[in-house]
């Protein structure tokens, strides 16, 4: 009886052993790598498609997809068959809890590189983690310019700034007041008290003036409040003719019914990377979120004629969350495109090498808009673009610049009255 | 003048929904001394339950109140039945734990069910339904929602003032052995305080969905101007709790348009400062 104990015991102890070793075996083929996004909190929709937009990069990449005709997909894994393992982390949102995620990320998962966080005020701090630890930091689609201001090393950044997208405002409405007569003179600015917020209406305000308009309303909200009622107050008793916003999620549904309550609007409403983008809640604001605009890296109309190698990546990424691809998570899934690229590049996992090649690499890039990837200082993608889109019953229409302009834009917005 | 009265109508609307969602807690805090942490995610179940009827069977929040009062009733009576009564008498911050841990597990269960998407209702009766007075515009659905809040309001202070459910209430407020000498069922009461500041947050979340989207953190804000107001107001006061809330709402609309809108929860909280430093027991305080 008691040998037979022994043997069991000894026989489960060789299990446990082979089991384990089995692992290590795998794990060294293995690249690990922290995905952190906000997945729980007030941007948890976005954070949970941008997690989605990576898995289905990471799928791509792990497996041969023959079908598909972007950068890895032939192929099965990098570095000769090395498949790459995602560790999700939630930020919540939180600067503080990005920072410490970022920490643990790399010291107790032993991640190679770090994707992430959505939210500005997230990524800063836990891109300050990785470049203090030398290891490289891909984001996807934090607006703030200032995160590619810092002169980092390992830090790099693929969608366009709000610096870029202030000008682009601006400059559009020049555009309409020339081509559509619009009479626009005054903006307003309506924006999260966030890092994000803050950073975008200062280059909002800083691009507005520089132009010569006059900006007459500044209205700065907590996220996640009860009411906009006195935001939305305020901006109808000065009544800018534009509004510059930033506000996600359900700050925007809530600020575009606040508006819809108290019967006002200005002639443009032009969005940052907010709730604008998020196809869901277009589709559930409906016919009141039409004839808001606001700057698009890609929408499922854009991709069918710009961009028509992503349907087919699309597809994997729809069976996860049940909507096509958005301006933000696109982003992500070209962030570890990118870095896979470039270590397949290198040839190595030298992580100054894989940064060096990402500097200095134009990447092939079928999911961004325009189809390069290049870096500049910074780490800010020099590719960058986004185009001007308004809402028409739930479909993103290009309408600036002229060359993607699909259809005039409705200026002045049609009043909720006459809708 | 005519923004004025827009600002001051908008801070009274504000404010009597916040008197709605508060109600409920006042009463629980009022008589059992246990600070209920999940109120705000009761408001967002409640709003979940008014959406998905709405969105599957097409009733109208205008109804479907109803439901929502009547689940929050039984979730609230049930979170006493298993959860508090069991932390009763217990270490001081037991209860408090305890629905902070339930306020948790229903954010999260329904950000894994429900996903953390912004679900709004459409096309409800009140929707874009609006009165104009000269410059100035009446949401109907804030305007029925605090109506309703007035009308509710009234209920329970009839409730708690002129019926003997209501006395055995305040008496076990007072002196739950007391009330037990005089034959009155306190666990019964406390089960019944539970569940109807529950349908109070319940009939509020019932409501809101017409002119709010729905989404798993939703109830976090309101769960926290509830306890200020019920702190504001008196633990346990009916009068108190609306004349709080109103005050909050006037003070948020008044410092939001006349200061900065950002600044209009520093100046909520600044007024609660003040009252609790003159009067810690708050404006109608037992």
């Amino acid at each position: 009886m008691q040998k037979r104990k022994f043997l069991s015991f000894v026989s489960l102890l060789v299990f446990v052993l082979l089991l384990s070793a089995g692992s290590a075996l795998a794990a060294e083929n293995v690249l690990k790598l922290g995905v952190l996004f906000p997945l729980t909190g007030p941007c948890a929709t976005a954070g949970q498609r941008c997690v989605a937009a990576v898995e289905t990069a990471a799928e791509v990449i792990n497996n041969k997809h023959p079908e598909l005709d972007v950068p890895l997909a032939k192929q099965e894994g990098i570095l000769k068959g090395m498949k790459i393992q995602l560790v999700v982390a939630d930020t919540q949102g939180k600067p503080d809890v990005a920072k410490s995620e970022a920490e643990r990320l790399l010291n107790q998962e032993g991640v190679y590189a770090i994707i992430g966080s959505y939210n500005s005020s997230a990524s800063k701090p836990a891109s300050a983690v990785t470049e203090r630890a030398k290891k490289l930091f891909m984001c996807g689609c934090s607006s703030s310019a200032a995160l590619t201001e810092r002169d980092f090393k390992y830090f790099f950044r693929l969608a366009p700034t709000d610096k870029t997208e202030s000008k682009e405002f601006v400059e559009y409405i020049e555009w309409l007041n020339k081509n559509q007569k619009a009479g626009i003179k005054t903006i307003g600015l309506i924006y999260e008290n966030t890092e994000f917020g803050k950073h975008a209406a200062d280059e909002g305000k800083a691009a507005a003036k520089a132009a010569g308009f006059e900006v007459v309303a500044d209205v700065a909200f907590n996220p996640g409040a009860t009411n906009l009622n006195s935001e939305v107050q305020t901006l109808k008793a000065k009544n800018p003719d534009a509004v510059f916003g930033a506000c996600l999620g359900g700050d925007y549904t809530l600020w575009v019914r606040t508006m819809k309550q108290m019967n006002w609007l200005p002639k443009v409403a032009l969005n940052y990377c907010t709730g604008y983008q998020d196809p869901k809640i277009a589709q559930q604001l409906a016919a009141d979120g039409n004839f808001f605009m606001g700057g698009t890296g890609y929408s499922p109309e854009i991709g069918a004629k710009y961009m028509k190698k992503v349907a087919a990546v699309e597809k994997i990424y729809s069976k996860k969350v049940g909507v096509p691809f958005d301006s933000d998570s696109i982003q992500e899934a070209v962030a570890l495109f990118i870095l896979a690229q470039a270590i397949e590049k290198a040839g190595t996992l030298d992580v100054d090498k894989v940064a060096e090649v990402i500097r200095t690499t134009t990447f092939d890039s079928p999911l961004s808009l325009g189809g390069k990837v290049a870096f500049g200082p910074g780490g800010q993608n020099m590719k960058a673009t986004s185009i001007i889109t308004q809402l028409h019953d739930g479909k993103y229409v290009p309408v600036y610049p002229p060359s993607y302009a699909e259809t005039k834009a409705t200026v002045p917005m049609t009043p909720w009255d006459k809708r | 003048m005519s923004t004025l009265a827009q600002v001051l109508l908008d801070g009274l609307l504000a404010g009597m929904l916040y008197a709605l969602v508060a109600a409920g807690l006042s009463l629980i805090w009022g008589v059992m001394d246990v600070i209920n942490f999940a109120h705000g995610e009761f408001l967002m179940v409640a709003m979940y339950l008014s959406y998905w009827m709405g969105f599957l069977a097409h009733v109208d929040p205008l109804f479907s109140w109803v439901a929502s009062g009547v689940f929050v009733f039984l979730l609230g009576a049930l979170t006493y039945r298993f959860l508090v009564s069991r932390c009763i008498g217990k270490a001081a911050m037991a209860p408090l734990l305890a629905t902070f841990g339930l306020s948790m597990f229903l954010k999260n269960l329904c950000l894994n069910r429900f996903s953390p998407n912004f679900r709004i209702l459409q096309s409800t009766l009140l929707e874009g339904k609006k009165i104009l007075l000269g410059n100035i515009v009446i949401g109907m659905p804030q305007l029925v929602t605090g109506i309703f809040s007035l009308l509710l309001l009234f209920a329970l202070y009839f409730l708690m003032k002129k019926t003997r459910l209501g006395w055995a209430i305040q008496a076990t407020a007072m002196d739950r052995e007391a009330a037990e000498l005089m034959g009155i069922n306190t666990d019964r009461i406390y089960l019944l305080v539970f569940g109807l500041g529950g349908a109070c947050v319940g009939i509020a979340g019932g409501l809101l969905t017409s002119y709010l989207a729905v989404h798993p953190e939703v109830g976090s804000l309101f769960g926290l101007i509830a306890f200020l107001i019920v702190a504001l107001g008196g633990f346990g006061s009916i009068p108190g709790a609306l004349a709080a809330a109103v005050i909050i709402g006037l003070v948020e609309a008044l410092a939001g348009f006349y200061i900065a809108p950002v600044f209009k929860y520093v100046a909520v909280f600044a007024i609660y400062l003040a009252v609790i430093m003159v009067r810690p027991k708050g404006l109608f305080g037992w």
